[in-house]
């Protein structure tokens, strides 16, 4: 499985990108690592770092380099990610722990020295942690870092803490019986899929045929919530191009107002 | 009738930028804003801005919000709130449903010698079964309602939608409270950048790729949904059907821009799906076809506050040029640094397609007024 369909990104991943510091850096002190992989026009981080160990360059879209040299893991730029994709670990902590720091910005009342559920990028619950630090600068701007002492084989993978909750979802043989001809499209107006099908039928080919035929975005709204679908079942029904189909003539008035409100303009 | 010189249409990110550049040179402005409060979307975007330094990139969009009203304010731009503009006319008059109070409302008239649409975009919808029942929303209006109204929409919610703004709005909602049952998306891989959705499942929140919602169900409210693997064909896959426990489910389905305006001004409007759809062609100075009419941000097609912020510095600088303002060259040089930073801020592989669709727009203007 994939980054992008998962939305979890691996150690090996990062790896084969060289974008994942080595386990001797690591074991020397503590390190930042920017889990970012996609060219997002960004540069906080480069901003962000007292030590000039983060470079991304004039296009904002290059991926950021970090220069594991200069970095002395000083967190800075964890709170400073606006994607919160970068984290610092450390394997230099002692032989069997390590630390990870992490952004955090969740209502929570962790104290220093708990003992939490650490989880991994999946979210999945991996081993346990005990918080280190916490720490909420004022340039930080409310993104909590906090950093959690975690077996150190655990340090590669852990991310966050884990959140209980109870998922209720089951497999079940159900079939929606239900014709899709019964759905309501127009919300203001009550008109069906099935009434919207039958103006087709009856040879409407865009949107204003179909208003004047069923009054689908004649309602409230205007058509803001029900034209995009209605479109999208002209293109289904007839394989018409969005351009064809066009959208309902705008009109006086644009939004909801009163004959009251209309007929008290009578100074001019 | 009210005179004025330049008349914003919509106070959001766009808006303001664009009031803000042009008072700046001496442009007297007035902003009309349906809302309470100024500052379009930004007051729930809590989260920090992607960008440079040179975008205000690190910063929450409510932040940038606060700071733009209150560079409108020091320079004296004349914001009318609870504003809404029914309709625009020749001469570039427009009509406007003043809310004086709770009961109260009355209709004014500005002509403006320049006026800029800047309505931004509304939410698309996806219709299946149940989607009508109460507890079925748009992501937008669930994040105004959590960040804007501090009311928290539900506690257990399915997002229909994996583009930025259904992650954003997923792990916002999470924020304040709510349990994220999953994140549906009909195409197989993830639309929005994956630090927004590995932020998700690093919480352990289930992303559903390649999977679309069948049904909603629920007496007085939404109380389940079933989700199944989608065909290629777009039908769903027997035996797949996955049913959640929910009492919310929000729809990230995308934006399109609001064209009301831009089509009673005459602007030549033009259909582009890596822009939401229909939108107004511009040229450089985002004037569209009609003369003195000029577009911002997501009225202009669909993007992000960002980008809408720099096309409205566009459009304050070129109006306080066309109004004798701003000296040509002086203009122009200000022109080409918002434009470098637009082509900065639609740099990468996400960028890629509204560049193109934008190049577009600049094409097509020039087709038209070439006749």
């Amino acid at each position: 499985m994939k980054l992008s369909e998962t939305g979890i990104l691996t150690k090996a991943d990062l790896v084969e990108m060289g974008r994942y510091p080595s386990e001797e850096r690591m074991k020397k002190g503590p390190v930042a690592v920017a889990e970012c992989v996609q060219d997002i026009p960004c540069n906080p981080c480069e901003t962000a770092c007292p030590f000039k160990a983060i470079h991304i360059g004039e296009n904002i879209s290059n991926l950021p380099k970090i220069d594991v040299n200069k970095c002395n893991g000083c967190t800075t730029c964890v709170s400073a990610c606006s994607g919160l994709a970068i984290f610092v670990l450390d394997k230099s902590y002692s032989d069997s722990y390590g630390k990870v720091t992490f952004p955090y910005e969740y209502n929570h009342s962790f104290k220093v020295d708990d003992i939490v559920k650490a989880a991994n990028r999946g979210g999945k619950h991996v081993c346990e942690g005990k918080i280190l630090k916490i720490t909420n600068t004022q340039k930080a701007d409310r993104t909590t870092v906090i950093t959690l002492e975690v077996p150190i084989e655990y340090v590669d993978e852990v991310r966050s803490i884990y959140r209980d909750k109870q998922h209720q979802s089951s497999k079940e043989e159900i079939m929606s019986e239900k014709l899709a001809d019964d759905v309501l499209v127009c919300r203001c107006e009550e008109i069906t899929a099935g009434e919207i099908r039958e103006a087709i039928r009856q040879g409407a080919t865009d949107i204003t045929g179909v208003k004047l035929r069923t009054r689908a975005g004649m309602g409230l709204c205007q058509g803001r919530t029900c034209e995009a679908l209605v479109n999208q079942i002209i293109r289904q029904e007839l394989g018409n191009s969005p351009a064809d189909i066009g959208f309902s003539t705008p009109r006086t008035p644009q939004r909801p107002v009163t004959f009251g409100t209309l007929g008290g303009d009578l100074d001019e | 009738m009210k005179q004025c010189e330049m008349l914003v249409i919509g106070g959001g990110p766009a808006g303001l930028s664009a009031a803000i550049e042009a008072a700046e040179a001496g442009v007297k402005v007035v902003i009309v804003d349906a809302n309470e409060k100024a500052g379009g979307q930004l007051f729930k975007q809590i989260h920090k801005f992607f960008g440079s330094s040179m975008h205000r990139a690190g910063i929450r969009g409510m932040n940038i919000g606060q700071e733009l009203l209150e560079r409108c304010e020091k320079l004296g731009v004349d914001i009318w709130l609870n504003s809404l503009v029914i309709g625009m006319y020749k001469d570039n008059v427009v009509a406007i449903d003043v809310k004086k109070n709770l009961t109260e409302h009355k209709l004014e008239k500005i002509q403006a010698k320049k006026i800029v649409i800047a309505t931004g975009a509304s939410e698309n919808a996806v219709r299946f079964p149940g989607w009508t029942l109460p507890g079925v929303m748009g992501a937008g209006a669930a994040q105004t309602m959590a960040n804007f109204h501090r009311v928290l929409p539900g506690k257990k919610v399915l997002m229909i939608g994996s583009g930025n703004v259904g992650l954003i709005v997923s792990y916002q909602l999470m924020q304040a409270g709510a349990e994220i049952v999953g994140i549906v998306e009909a195409q197989p891989k993830i639309n929005g950048y994956a630090v927004h959705a590995s932020k998700l499942t690093r919480e352990g929140i289930p992303i559903y790729t390649g999977y679309t919602i069948v049904e909603a169900s629920g007496d007085e409210r939404v109380n389940k949904a079933v989700i199944a693997k989608v065909n290629p064909d777009w039908s769903t896959e027997p035996g797949t059907e996955i049913t959640l426990d929910v009492d919310t489910i929000t729809i990230g389905a995308g934006l399109k821009p609001l064209i009301g305006m831009s089509y009673m001004g005459n602007c030549h409007l033009m259909n582009d799906r890596f822009l939401g759809g229909w939108a107004p062609c511009h040229n450089y100075s985002m004037e569209t076809t009609t003369k003195d009419v000029y577009v911002a941000g997501d009225a202009s097609g669909v993007e992000e506050a960002n980008t809408a912020i720099e096309e409205g510095k566009v459009c304050g600088i070129a109006i306080a040029q066309a109004l004798g303002y701003l000296e040509e060259d002086k203009a122009e040089q200000m022109k080409k640094e918002a434009w470098g930073r637009l082509a900065g801020l639609r740099e990468g592989a996400h960028g890629a397609e509204r560049t193109a669709a934008k190049e577009r727009q600049l094409l097509e203007y020039k087709k038209v007024m070439e006749g």
